[in-house]
This record gives C-alpha cells, structure tokens and sequence, in this order.
C-alpha cells in the first residue's frame, strides 16, 4: 500500500482539484486509511463531523432516516466523497454512510486540512477558486429555475 | 535558641573546643623542638670537635660523631612526622566539630519551622527559609571548629615571639608593639562598616531568593500576562544591589589588609633608626638586632592569621544572628507538641466545648468572634458558612490546626490546646479542598497517613549492623532524632490491618467507595508491574488472562479483525519496524532509534540476519519522501513536528546526505549510515502506508529473529525485553502485557474494541483489584501536577479515611449546592467511618436533613 493510489483518489476530490500533487502527497501521507468490513457505519446522521472520507475500494450505502427507517438514496464507489463541506464548515451529517462490502477508506480531517492551509496558503485559494465556481454555478441554475417559473 | 554565635558554640561544643585546644597546645611543644633540633644537629654533631666532643653518652650507650649525626637527624625525621600527625588530627577533629555542630544547627533550625503556628507561614516564603537553613549556615561550619583554637595558637605563638624580642631589648619590643592599639582601633572601626554592608547583602539575597520562589509559584500567570520583563527587571535590580555591596565589602576588606601590611612593615622602619642608633650606641648587639628582626619578620604571621580570624568571626557572627533572628517568633509550639508521644484517651462519645473562642486573623473574613458551642464527638454537624465568614478557622480551631486567641476548646474536662498532635491529629482527620500532595507515589500519598513512628525494621536492611550503629550514634551526638527513616513506618494497627497487603487492600476498597477507582484503574492499565507487593502472583494472573485474550482472538474473527497479537513468525503490520526485527522492546526507553541503530551488537545482529542493506534501503526511501513532504515546511509547523520521521532542523542535513549518496553509494560514515537505519525502525507500516514492506522484507524480518534473539540474549547488557507469549514482560504496561500485540490502526474503532476486550477480561479473571494496586504507583508530580483538582481531593479523603480517625472534619469539600455526586460522597463518607463522627463544613444548604446539628456561622459570630 503506497500513498499514490491515495494520492489519485484526493486529486478526483472537487475541492481539491486544483491543489498542487506535492501537498496533495503530505495530505495523503498525514490522513488515516481504514478498512470498514460489510455493515460496518462510517459515519452517522445528526453527529457532528470532522472528516471527510474518500472510498478508495469497495462500496458504501448513504443512508437517510425517513420517518419509517433508513432509506438507501445512493451507492458510493471508488473516488467518490462523503462530508467534503463537513470538514469546512460545523455542520451536522445529513445522511448515514454505512459499508456495503468490504470497503478502504481514506480519512480526511478538517484539522489536517486546516494545518495544510495554515502551511500553504495556496491550498486555500485553490480550495476557494473551486467553491467559488460552485456557488457560481448555482447561483446561476437558481436563477435559471426561478426564471422559467 | 542562643543569640550570639559563641554561646551556641560553647554549649554545643565546649568538650569539644577544649580537646581542640589542648591538641593544639600539645603542638607547640612538638614544634619548639623541631625548630631546636636544626640548631643542635649544625652545631653539636656537624659541627663539633671530633675529638674533644665526642664518643657522647646517652642512657649509658656510647655514640659516636657519625652515629649521634644520624640519631639526630632520624629524631628530627619522626618530630616532623608527629608534627604533620598532630596537625592531621586537629584539622580532621576540627572538622568533625564544625560539621557536628553546624549538623545539629540545621535540625534545630528546622524542628523550628516545624513548630511554627500555621499563621506564621503566611508571613515568610519558602524561597527564604530554603536558602537559610541550607546555604546561609554552611560557612558557620568550617568557622566553629576555629573559634577558639585558632586565636588561642596564633594567640599564644604572637606572645612567644613578643617576649622573646622583649627580651633582647625593652625598647625595642616597645617599638615593635608601638603601633599595635592604633591597628587595634582603626581595623575595627572599618570592619563595622564591612559588618553593614554583609547584613545588607544578606537582606538582599533573601529578598533575591523571596523573588524567585514568588514567580516559581506564580509562573502561569507571568505567562498569561506577559510580565516576563517586569521579573526580569526586577531581578536585574537585586543583582546590581549584590554586585555594588560585593563590590564595597572587598574593597574595604581589602583596604583593611593593606592598611595593615602597610603598617606592619611601619615597624621594621622604627627598628633601623632606633636599633641601629642602639646598636651604633652599643647598648646592644648586632646579633641582637638582627635577632629581632627576625622575630618580627615571623610575627607577621600569626598577626595576619588573627586579622582573618577576626574578619571571619565577624561575618560568622552576623550571618548566624541574620539566620537566628527569623527562627524564633515568640508563639512557637513546644517540642513536646510535635513529638510527643499519645498517651490521652481521646472519647469517641465526648462532647468538644468551644467557651467564647475568639480567634484574630491576619486578613479580614477570618475572624471568629466570641463562638459557644457544643458539639458532640460521635454526632453528624453541619457547620454552614459562606467565604469569609470565619467558618474555616472554626474548623480548623476545633481540629487543633489553631489555637484560638481567647477562650477554650475542651474535650470533655480537657483543654484541646494542651494535647500534643499525636493526640490530635490521629484522632481528629481535618481534610480540606486543597490537600497537599507529595512528589511520590499515589501509594506513597495515601500511607502517609500512618506515617507516625517507625514501626518494624525495613524488609531490606541497606546498612550493616555497625553502620546502623553508627548512624544512630552520631545522631544522638548532634541532638538530631533517633528515628530511621529506612524503617517501616506504615501504623498497621491505626488503620485496622495486620500486613501491608491488607493495608493496600483496604485502600483500593476505599478508592474505589469515593469515587477514584476508574481513575486508578486506568493508571494501572499503563502501568508496569515492578517492585510492587506480590509482584510474582500478578504477573501470573495477568499471564493466565492473556490466554484468555489469545483464545477469543482465535475462535472469534471478530475480535481477530481488531487486534493483531505477537506471534513469532508473524510480521505485526500495526507495530514498528524495530519492534518486529527485535521481538522486543528496548529496555531502557533511553535507548533512541538511533542509539540503537548505532549499538554494535544490533548492527551485529542485523548483518547475520541478513537485513542490513534491506533496512538501510528502507530507511532511504523513507527519507527521501520526508524530505520530499516537509522541505517546504517551515522549522515550527505542527505537521512537521507531528508527522515527520526527521525532526525539523535535520531535513536539510538529510537531504544534503542522500544528494551525495546519489552520487556516490558507498560514500556514507557509519553515524549517517545509523541515523538512516534509525528511521527505518520507526516505520509502522499500517501507520505510515509508503508501500515499502513488502511479504519477502517481513519475512526476512521474521526469519532473522532466532538470530538476533540468540545474539542479543548473550551480550553484556541485554538491551532488550523479548516478547514471549508465556512471559510477562517487564517493560511493557500491564494493558500492553494483557493484549500482547497491537490495536490494528488501519480498523476504525480497533481502540475502543481492544479496551472492550480488555474490560471484559479483567472481569471474568477478576484483575481490577491488581491493576488498581499497579495503578498506586503512579508518580503524582511536584505539588500533584499530574493529577486533577478532584483526584487529588479525593486522595486526600481516602488517606485520611485509611487512619480511623474518631472525627472527621471536612471542610469545602461537601460544598452543600446539591451537586449531583455529593450527595453519594457524603453518604459514602458516613458509611466508611461507622461509629465516628463528621463535621462538614459547607457554604450552602443542601442535605441538612443528613446532619444531627447545625451551626451557622456568619461574619465570625455562631448561632446554632
């Protein structure tokens, strides 16, 4: 297990698509790797999050609490992201992530990501130029959606 | 306490000081003829007339010229070594003398601090009494072996020289004294002012020392309010006072030597003019002159021995009444209360009767004024009071801490300040919020309750028989207390036990009643097992346990998914590089990685295992990829500190290396060669995922085990603590030896699961008991550093629930505003003491059902 195939899944993340491969690599080398087996919960709705994690093998289920249970309302796979603006901003999980197999996930921390930018500035501004273009974005479909109505 | 210096000598020492004195008049004799031997050996046996002198008669033997010659000069030979002999002796038995007395001054000094009353400590500081009794009286030492000898000898050797030159000629022995009374009144009068300045120095020494103590004590709040400078100056301040007061007393001191050399060779000026006119008149000779003149040349030595003396004996002087003075306020306990034995039956059913005490404070809210109560021993009182309203001082009045400035306690007919505190305390528990804790033991701070007289002989006898005689004999020499603190102290019977397993028994039981045990518990999970009681039998239980664990482990894929354990032939992935090629762990935690990658006999090891270029290689490539990460960083970032194998001032350094190793692979010294293997035993693989163990490196690590378990095992000093699934292993924690391996780090909640399991076994094997009583060796710091505020309450609760005590008064430590766990305390408190009873003292209100009296107290005055 080296960090370059962690190295691949943090450059698919959006938010840090900009961000140059070597901080990427510090990033990678300073998160945690987990493997969570079959059923096993990453995180929970309602709790507050601290990380963001990356699926890196394997597949997990996002779950939401409806009022008659547990709704499953996507499957996660290779690359893809859960909590990615938990770790910017304190807000509740909105759903339950739980492992359909036997999955390996990389464990961002809104801390080691803060010491990231604390150490290089630059992180931060790619991170922003990417959120920017996002509320850009839509701001704009809003605007197109309250036009057509 | 003596106020002058000679008295204390002279009644400590007289005996002594006379010996000293009659070994130093023995010397004279002894000297006079070893100077007179000279003068016979030229004159009858070199220089006489071989035929008419000679065969001379000694006890009826004849001798001839040669052989007088060499009993004379043989008899010389032994003057001079009885000589050196006596000299030897005196210095020696000078020594001892000084050293007892100084010894028995320092117990006085502090027998004194011990006997203050509590107030006093508000008015001196520790940065004070410290320096006192430690470095401020050892001068005294090397001077009280002098005090009187020395002025008699040089003394008495000035008055042998004066009359031999008075002698020879009245005029000019009056010549040679003529100047004595004016030295004699000028030398003192600028000695006084060199006296001025030595009370001064010490007066700002101590307020140096007062100084630092003070932001010792308050250093967290120089931090937080960045008044560095302001101490810093203020130290500045002291240290120039000091240097200008050194710097006048050796000018003047040095003065005063010059003013007396100058006039000493005054004298020699009134010998040539008048002895020389005598001579040139023929009232006396020329031999006689030149006699005198060198009488007086010898003078100058022991009057320059009597100056020092004098200077000496000044400043001893004042720096003992400098000491005396802050050892005697007029209200010190006697002796007796502090080290008297109890012989006072104290009534657990008597009544305490306070008759209009009234107690004065140094601050406002600490008065008590005019208090009559009646409280009955065996009873539950609550004793109400708000911050300032003299509550504590109630307390502390009925406890014995003080003595009340007017009126009585009594206990039953008796005056409660008539007992002494063998009587007091170990009937009496006061337990305040704050109780001190000793640097030592969580043990230690718990025992210490019992710790009143030496009870049994040590276990293990560290002094032979003669040796403890002796110790006990010079201890009775220097009025010091015949107490050996080797011993035992532990009181078995006050706590109501019979052995020290019992006794640690009971207090994991009370530990556990208060509300500590989790606590405790957790310190002995990272706890080693050594040197405590029945270290053997636990070691076995904790062994049998981890059976247990290994067994679950197998039959459960579960628990076997959270916790990788040590096999011999399996590669741990969640431990560290060093730890697997070892199967071990460093013994002293000393030993860096780089230590050890420098050891030769594990480079010895490594080689015949055959991982030596494999580790090196490793060790490369890790750092090459710090140097890669954390180049750029700055040399404080948290994450460099955190994450990096290199610490941050070496990453260059490392990356200069593996430039020139690109070059040139062989050229690396074998330091560079073991810092590089020092980062390769760091790696955790799950830890640290660079990819760089692979299935053939972990098996070569595990194949070279035997190797280096072979050749480790037999070195000088085994470095390491093997892993052995049937050994306890007396480096690792106690957690460490239950689980034997490690929480897998690439599981989420490994953590939690492995302390789960551990929990889980420790209770169906019944080991909390004995991790608890591993977890009373923990070190609490200085002042209880390591321990919370709430811990250390309740310690202080438990020690003093351990002795017994008829009554226990606690004072803010149920605070009465109904908190959830005081209710519980309280009740458990009740129940631990059975028949005794409690005085609480509170602020608030809360479960006065609890309590058979209650006494308000406010603003000093009591209403029941």
């Amino acid at each position: 297990m080296s960090i370059n195939q962690e190295v691949d899944a943090l450059r698919s993340v959006p938010i840090l698509r900009n961000v140059d491969v070597g901080k990427l690599r510090l990033l990678a080398f300073i998160s945690e790797r987990v493997v969570y087996r079959a059923g096993e919960i990453l995180c929970q709705q309602g709790d507050m999050g601290d990380s963001a994690f990356i699926i890196l093998d394997g597949a997990c289920a996002v779950e939401v609490e409806t009022g008659g249970g547990a709704q499953e309302v996507a499957v996660l796979k290779t690359h893809d992201i859960v909590g990615e603006i938990s770790i910017l901003c304190d807000i509740p999980r909105t759903a339950t992530v739980r492992a359909k197999e036997d999955t390996q996930a990389l464990s961002l921390s809104k801390d080691q990501l803060f010491g990231l930018m604390r150490e290089f500035p630059e992180v931060a501004f790619d991170v922003l130029r990417v959120l920017g273009r996002r509320l850009e974005r839509t701001t704009q479909e809003l605007a197109q959606m309250q036009g057509r109505s | 306490m003596e106020r002058s210096l000679y008295r204390y000598i002279w009644r400590y020492s007289a005996r002594r000081q006379i010996v000293i004195l009659c070994i130093t008049l023995l010397s004279f004799p002894i000297l006079y003829a070893s100077l007179e031997l000279p003068k016979q050996i030229v004159n009858d046996a070199i220089g006489a007339n071989p035929q008419t002198d000679f065969p001379k008669e000694f006890f009826g033997t004849p001798f001839g010229q040669v052989q007088y010659l060499l009993v004379l000069c043989f008899s010389f030979l032994g003057l001079v070594g009885l000589n050196g002999i006596v000299k030897y002796s005196l210095n020696v038995y000078k020594g001892l003398t000084g050293e007892r007395t100084l010894r028995r001054l320092r117990y006085q000094l502090y027998e004194r601090v011990l006997r203050f009353r509590l107030p006093h400590f508000g008015k001196i500081s520790s940065g004070e009494i410290i320096p006192m009794i430690t470095a401020e009286v050892q001068p005294l030492g090397g001077f009280i072996g002098d005090a009187i000898a020395l002025p008699a000898f040089q003394g008495g050797t000035l008055l042998v020289y004066l009359t031999f030159i008075f002698v020879q000629d009245p005029l000019l022995g009056a010549a040679a004294v003529i100047l004595y009374p004016f030295q004699g009144w000028l030398i003192p009068k600028l000695q006084k002012r060199v006296n001025q300045l030595a009370k001064q120095r010490v007066r700002n020494i101590r307020q140096m020392s007062d100084r630092i103590g003070e932001s010792i004590s308050g250093v967290s709040d120089i931090h937080a309010n960045d008044t560095s400078a302001y101490h810093l100056a203020q130290l500045t301040d002291n240290l120039q006072t000091n240097f200008e007061i050194r710097f006048a007393i050796f000018r003047r001191k040095f003065m005063i030597k010059f003013v007396n050399n100058f006039i000493n060779q005054l004298t020699p000026f009134f010998f040539y003019s008048i002895g020389g006119y005598l001579v040139i008149q023929g009232n006396i000779s020329f031999g006689a002159l030149v006699a005198v003149l060198a009488a007086y040349k010898d003078l100058a030595g022991p009057w320059k021995e009597l100056l020092t003396y004098y200077q000496q004996l000044a400043d001893s002087r004042i720096k003992y009444q400098a000491v005396i003075e802050q050892f005697d306020p007029p209200d010190l306990y006697g002796q007796d209360r502090i080290l008297a034995d109890p012989d006072f039956n104290f009534p657990q059913n008597g009544r305490l009767k306070l008759s209009n005490v009234t107690y004065e404070g140094e601050g406002s809210g600490q008065n008590v004024t005019g208090a009559s109560v009646d409280i009955a021993v065996a009873e539950k009182t609550a004793v109400i009071g708000g911050e300032g309203s003299g509550r504590l001082q109630l307390l502390q009045m009925v406890s014995g801490l003080l003595s009340p400035s007017s009126g009585r306690i009594d206990i039953d007919a008796t005056n409660l300040d008539t007992l002494p505190e063998s009587v007091l305390s170990r009937n009496i528990a006061f337990i305040g919020p704050s109780p001190h804790m000793f640097n030592n033991s969580i043990r230690f701070n718990l025992f210490y309750a019992l710790y009143h007289r030496p009870m049994r002989d040590p276990t293990f006898e560290e002094f032979s028989e003669r040796e403890k005689a002796f110790r006990e004999e010079e201890a009775r020499q220097t009025g010091n207390i015949h107490y050996d603190i080797r011993s035992e102290w532990e009181d078995y019977e006050e706590a109501g036990v019979a052995s020290f397993d019992e006794l640690e028994a009971r207090a994991v039981e009370l530990i556990d009643r208060v509300g500590l045990g989790d606590d405790i518990y957790r310190m002995g999970l990272q706890a080693r097992l050594d040197n405590i009681h029945n270290a053997d039998e636990y070691k076995q239980l904790i062994l049998a346990a981890r059976r247990t664990i290994a067994a679950e482990v197998v039959s459960s894929s579960d628990l076997a998914d959270y916790l990788d354990l040590w096999s011999p032939d399996h590669f741990n992935q969640s431990a560290s590089l060093l730890e697997n090629i070892l199967y071990g762990v460093p013994i002293d935690s000393k030993f860096t990685p780089r230590d050890l990658a420098a050891s030769p006999v594990i480079k010895e090891g490594l080689s015949q295992a055959g991982l030596t270029d494999t580790v090196f290689e490793v060790g490369k490539s890790i750092a090459e990829m710090m140097v890669e990460l954390f180049s750029d960083l700055g040399g404080d970032s948290d994450m460099l500190n955190t994450f990096s194998f290199i610490p941050p001032d070496e990453i260059s350094e490392y990356g200069a290396l593996l430039q020139r190793l690109k070059s040139n692979p062989s050229g690396i010294s074998d330091e560079e060669r073991a810092k590089i293997t020092s980062l390769a035993f760091m790696l955790i693989p799950t830890r640290h995922r660079l990819g760089l163990m692979t299935p053939e490196i972990e098996q070569q690590v595990v194949k070279g085990r035997p190797v280096l378990r072979r050749l480790l095992g037999e070195a000088d000093a085994v470095p390491v603590a093997f892993f052995e699934r049937d050994a306890f292993n007396d480096t690792m924690t106690i957690e460490e030896n239950l689980i034997f391996g490690k929480a897998r780090l690439d599981r989420a909640q490994a953590r939690e699961r492995l302390e789960e399991a551990v929990s889980s076994v420790v209770a169906e094997h019944d080991l909390k008991p004995i991790i608890m009583r591993a977890g009373l060796s923990f070190s609490v710091g200085v002042g209880g550093s390591r321990l919370s505020s709430g811990q250390k309450q309740k310690i202080g609760l438990v020690r003093s629930l351990l002795r017994r005590p008829k009554l226990v008064v606690l004072d803010d430590v149920i605070q009465g505003h109904g908190s959830v766990g005081e209710a519980e305390l309280l009740k458990t408190i009740i129940d631990i003491i059975g028949p005794a009873g409690i005085i609480v003292g509170m602020s608030g209100e809360a479960g006065l059902d609890t309590f058979d009296k209650i006494v308000r107290i406010e603003g000093g005055r009591v209403r029941t």
